[in-house]
């Protein structure tokens, strides 16, 4: 959490990963620059240097694109959520070089517009094998320079995190164009078993953990909670853990019963800076804390600790016989609740 | 995530499920990947064609089979074009037969076996250089 906008908020895990992504990008390529000379001494540097970072941007965007639904399923994979703003910028860093080096060798010697000439050199749009693969590339580049540009919390903040999540969800439109892009140029010009099959296998681990963890998202949804209009039954107070909560969906939204120091509270499980799932972090000094990026949140009225501004809504409870009770009707954002006393 | 966001989640997913795999399949359905062997045993027998003439000079070298001609090109030419046009007997011109870029082996169709084969710029109205086939 930060009131003021820095370039890097640094802290040494930050520092630590960051180093850890510059050394595995610099393996990678000279692994790649010797594999590839030592099978094929007569290639360009130009297409040396396309190729490795055509294929390390490849690579970084199936590790990015399965950090999200990894998380879901085990917490243990959230240090590298938090870090994963600077991967996916490190990633656009990777893609860049590649199609600043494809323009340069194969669209800037000539006398038109190089920009022009991705989309005029091949004509055959009506072709599927012969498509102009590039224009597909250039505009997968297009969308991971909108987002690297715009992954600053300074964007976050203005453009409210609902529409800034929308916006970055639009890396999935990039994978597509990308799969389509090494598949109808690089696939169709030099055919290879072995990296066709690694493509399809990291197809299926990326939709497959999303489904995966969509399927555990859809049975968090499914948590029934019974009885009258305005008391829902939700759990017996056994089930919550000491400074943990219980995610329950109520009406569509979910919501997050905490459980600390013999009081209960219920707050709305959505984190106000990227959506984190409160209700999966703990209460940390007295505050629930984001285990995304640790925004923090008072639990009896869903408000971030002073100096910060952020809020969120709060719900009543009640407890008989060791069962706890939700009203389903939400509290205006940081509204002050009574906790629950067991 | 806000529901809003979960759906879209999904909707985006169960959309990429759809599309992606298909194409995958439709661009490689054609590249007959899975039949390297009987694919590279059908090429060499396909490639083993008998040469009828070969030729070299300074800038080219190469051979003459049945209804091709092959040119290998040594160094890149400074002429801004460079069109390999058939030669008659007594030396002139006939039709155009390809055209060299830069260092590399050409292939190119023949109609008929040629006397010779003259590499012209066509922009300058240069001849870069001629070759005269002697068939016994």
């Amino acid at each position: 959490m930060g009131l003021d906008y820095q370039l890097v908020l640094w802290n040494k895990f930050k520092k630590t990963y960051d180093k850890i992504i510059v050394l595995a990008m610099l393996l990678y390529v000279i692994l790649f620059a010797a594999i590839t000379l030592t099978f094929n001494s007569e290639t360009s540097i130009e297409t040396l240097i396309i190729r490795a970072f055509g294929s390390l941007a490849i690579i970084m965007l199936h590790i990015i694109l399965v950090i999200g639904p990894l998380s879901r399923l085990n917490s243990s994979f959230l240090p590298i959520l938090y870090n994963r703003r600077h991967l996916g910028v490190s990633m656009f860093i990777a893609a860049l070089i590649h199609g600043g080096f494809s323009i340069f060798q194969f669209h800037a010697l000539g006398d038109v517009n190089p920009i022009y000439s991705i989309f005029t050199s091949n004509m055959d749009y009506g072709s599927l094998t012969n498509f102009p693969f590039q224009v597909l590339g250039f505009f997968a580049l297009l969308i991971l320079f909108v987002l690297a540009s715009t992954s600053h919390d300074f964007f976050l903040s203005n453009l409210s995190a609902k529409i800034w999540k929308r916006l970055h969800m639009m890396v999935y439109i990039a994978y597509a164009l990308i799969i389509a892009h090494v598949f109808l140029g690089a696939f169709q010009q030099e055919t290879s078993t072995f990296t066709i099959g690694l493509l399809i296998t990291g197809f299926i681990i990326v939709s497959g953990l999303h489904l995966v963890s969509a399927y555990k998202e859809h049975k968090v949804d499914k948590t029934s909670t019974n009885g009258t209009e305005n008391w829902l039954k939700v759990c017996d107070i056994s089930e919550i853990e000491e400074d943990r909560a219980k995610i329950f969906t109520i009406q569509n939204e979910r919501v997050a019963i905490f459980k600390y120091d013999g009081k209960l509270s219920a707050i709305h499980n959505v984190c106000k800076h990227q959506g984190g799932p409160l209700g999966e972090g703990k209460i940390i000094d007295g505050c629930i804390t984001c285990p995304w990026h640790g925004y923090q949140y008072l639990p009896h009225n869903g408000q971030s600790p002073p100096p910060f501004t952020e809020k969120v809504s709060t719900y009543q409870l009640k407890l008989e016989n060791k069962t706890v009770f939700i009203n389903p009707k939400a509290f205006d954002e940081g509204t002050e609740v009574e906790p629950c006393k067991y | 995530m806000p529901s809003g966001l979960r759906k879209a989640h999904k909707f985006i997913w169960l959309l990429l499920i759809i599309i992606i795999p298909m194409i995958m399949f439709f661009s490689i359905k054609d590249l007959n990947i899975f039949s390297i062997e009987g694919n590279t045993t059908s090429q060499i027998k396909s490639s083993k064609k008998s040469k009828l003439y070969s030729f070299e000079n300074d800038i080219i070298k190469g051979a003459i089979f049945e209804s091709e001609i092959e040119i290998i090109l040594k160094s890149t030419l400074k002429n801004s074009s460079s069109i390999v046009y058939g030669m008659d007997e007594k030396g002139n011109r006939l039709d155009a037969i390809g055209q060299l870029t830069t260092v590399g082996i050409y292939n190119f169709n023949i109609n008929s076996l040629p006397k010779g084969i003259i590499i012209f710029d066509d922009i300058k109205q240069v001849e870069i250089t001629k070759l005269n086939f002697k068939w016994d």
